[in-house]
C-alpha cells in the first residue's frame, strides 16, 4: 500500500467529526471530551514513522484549524507524543487490544495535561476551572476506553480494505 | 543503520518538524490553517443541516391541537411585537431628531442576520460556535452576536460560508461593562464554566458604591465603549461583589443566562457603516 497515512487520516476525520459531534450534544451540561490519545496511538504503534507521523501531524493540523491555540500548539503536541510511542513500541506487545488502549490512555492523559498548564494562563481564575477540568478527563478518558476498541478495529479493517483494493487493481 | 541511532530516529525526526515548523513563514502557517478549516466545514455543515431536519420530523410528530394553541399564542405575541415595534419606530425617528438637533454623532445602525448553529464547542479552555453564514453573507469579523437573553459573543473568524464566534463565557472575551441604570464602565471576562451549571464571569474595577448579592442581584449590560456591542445588551446578573485586594475597587461574579448552552439560532448584528 502506498499511501496508508491518507487511510489513517481519513479514519482520524471521522473520530473528529464523531468528537465534535458528540461534545456538540454535551454543550448543554458543559461537558467536554478530548480524545488527543486516541489520534496518535494507532499511528504510532502501527504504521511506519514516516507515514505514521505523516497521519499525526495531519491529525494536528485539523485539529489547530478547529481551535483557538496558538498556531501548531496541537501539531507538535502530537508529533511528541507519537514520537514517545513509537520510541516505546518494540518493548511492548502493540499487536494486543489492551496494549492499544493502556496507550491511548496514557497519550491521552498526557495530552490534556500538558494542554490544560498551556492555555490555564488565559483564565481570569485558574484555580476554579481545574474541577472542571478533571471532570472532563475523566469523562474523555471512559469515552477513550470505550470507544478505542472499535476505533483501532475500523483503522485495520480500513488499511487492509485499501491493502485489498489496491491488489485487485493489479 | 547504527541501533543507537535507530533508538534515537523518532526523536530526531520530531527534532526536524519543530525546526520546520518555526521556521515556516506565517502566511504558510496561516494558509494551512484555512485550508484544514475549510476542509471539515462541508462535513460539519452537513451533519447540522441533518440535525435540522431531525428537528423538522420531530415536530412533524406534533397533533393539530397542538399547533393551532402554538398559532394562537404566536399571533398574540406577534400582536405585541407589532405595537412595540411602531413605538420603536417613533423613538427612532426622536432619536435622530435629537442627533441632528444636538449635532452628536449617529448610532451605529446594524442589519439583523439570522444564523443557525452549526456547532457548539464549549471546552474548559474556550467557548465558541460555528454559525451557518460566513463570508458568503457579508459577516465581518467582530460582529456582535446576540439573542433573545442578550449578548452571545462577538465573530472572531470568517470564513467562506461559516464563521467563528467567541462566546462571552470564553475567556479569551473582555468587554467594557456597565451595571443597568449606571455609566461607569468595568471590565468583564468571562472564563468560569463549571460542569452541570451555567457559565459564570468576572468583572473587575467595580466602584466601590455598587453592590450586588445573590439575593440582590444588579443586571450588568454592555457599555458600548469600544464600538463593537451596541450599549444597554444583557450580559448577565451579578450575584457577588466583594473588594479586590488593593482596596481600590471591587471584583464581583456575573451568572450567564443558562440559554447560552443550549443555542440552535442566533442574531450576528452587521454594521451597516461600518467606518
Amino acid at each position: 500500500m502506498r499511501r496508508p497515512w491518507l487511510v489513517i487520516f481519513l479514519s482520524l476525520l471521522l473520530l473528529w467529526l464523531l468528537v465534535t459531534q458528540l461534545n456538540h450534544y454535551l454543550a448543554v451540561w458543559r461537558v467536554y471530551l478530548f480524545a488527543g490519545g486516541l489520534f496518535v496511538t494507532y499511528a504510532a504503534l502501527q504504521l511506519p514513522l514516516r507515514s505514521g507521523l505523516t497521519a499525526s501531524l495531519l491529525a494536528g493540523l485539523l485539529c489547530d484549524a478547529n481551535s483557538p491555540v496558538p498556531p501548531g500548539t496541537h501539531l507538535l503536541l502530537f508529533a511528541a507524543a507519537h514520537a514517545v510511542v513509537f520510541h516505546l513500541r518494540d518493548r511492548i506487545p502493540r499487536d494486543q487490544t489492551l496494549t492499544r488502549v493502556i496507550i491511548a490512555l496514557l497519550a491521552n492523559l498526557a495530552l490534556f495535561l500538558v494542554f490544560s498548564f498551556v492555555l490555564i494562563g488565559l483564565s481570569p481564575a485558574p484555580a476554579v476551572i481545574w474541577p472542571r477540568l478533571i471532570f472532563d478527563l475523566v469523562c474523555s478518558q471512559v469515552f477513550i476506553a470505550l470507544v478505542a476498541p472499535w476505533f483501532f478495529a475500523l483503522q485495520t479493517r480500513a488499511l487492509e480494505l485499501a491493502a485489498t483494493g489496491r491488489r485487485s487493481r493489479y | 543503520m547504527p541501533p543507537r541511532f535507530d533508538q534515537a530516529r523518532p526523536f530526531v525526526t520530531l527534532g526536524v518538524v519543530v525546526a520546520i515548523w518555526l521556521l515556516l513563514p506565517v502566511v504558510i502557517k496561516g494558509g494551512l490553517r484555512i485550508s484544514f478549516f475549510e476542509l471539515q466545514a462541508p462535513v460539519s455543515v452537513s451533519a447540522s443541516y441533518l440535525r435540522d431536519l431531525q428537528e423538522y420530523w420531530g415536530l412533524r410528530v406534533h397533533s393539530k391541537p397542538e399547533l393551532i394553541a402554538a398559532g394562537r399564542d404566536l399571533a398574540r405575541a406577534n400582536a405585541a411585537f407589532e405595537l412595540a415595534s411602531q413605538q420603536n419606530t417613533e423613538f427612532l425617528a426622536e432619536i435622530r431628531r435629537l442627533e441632528n438637533l444636538l449635532q452628536v454623532p449617529a448610532h451605529t445602525d446594524y442589519r439583523f442576520e439570522h444564523v443557525r448553529v452549526v456547532r457548539r464547542d464549549f471546552s474548559g479552555w474556550w467557548q465558541r460556535l460555528i454559525i451557518r453564514k460566513g463570508k458568503n453573507y457579508g459577516i465581518p469579523v467582530g460582529a456582535p452576536v446576540v439573542f433573545t437573553g442578550g449578548v452571545v459573543g462577538r465573530v472572531v473568524e470568517v470564513r467562506a460560508y461559516t464563521a467563528v464566534v467567541e462566546l462571552i463565557s470564553s475567556p479569551n472575551l473582555r468587554l467594557a461593562a456597565v451595571i443597568e441604570g449606571d455609566t461607569r464602565p468595568m471590565s468583564f471576562q468571562g472564563g468560569l464554566n463549571p460542569t452541570f451549571g451555567p457559565a459564570k464571569a468576572v468583572i473587575e474595577f467595580v466602584p466601590l458604591d455598587i453592590f450586588a448579592s445573590a439575593a440582590a442581584t444588579r443586571r450588568l449590560v454592555t457599555s458600548g465603549l469600544g464600538g463593537v456591542f451596541p450599549p444597554g445588551l444583557t450580559l448577565g446578573q451579578v450575584v457577588k461583589i466583594e473588594p479586590s485586594t488593593d482596596g481600590l475597587f471591587k471584583t464581583g461574579e456575573v451568572l450567564l443566562d443558562p440559554r447560552l448552552g443550549e443555542l440552535t439560532e442566533v442574531t450576528v448584528l452587521v454594521p451597516l457603516n461600518p467606518s
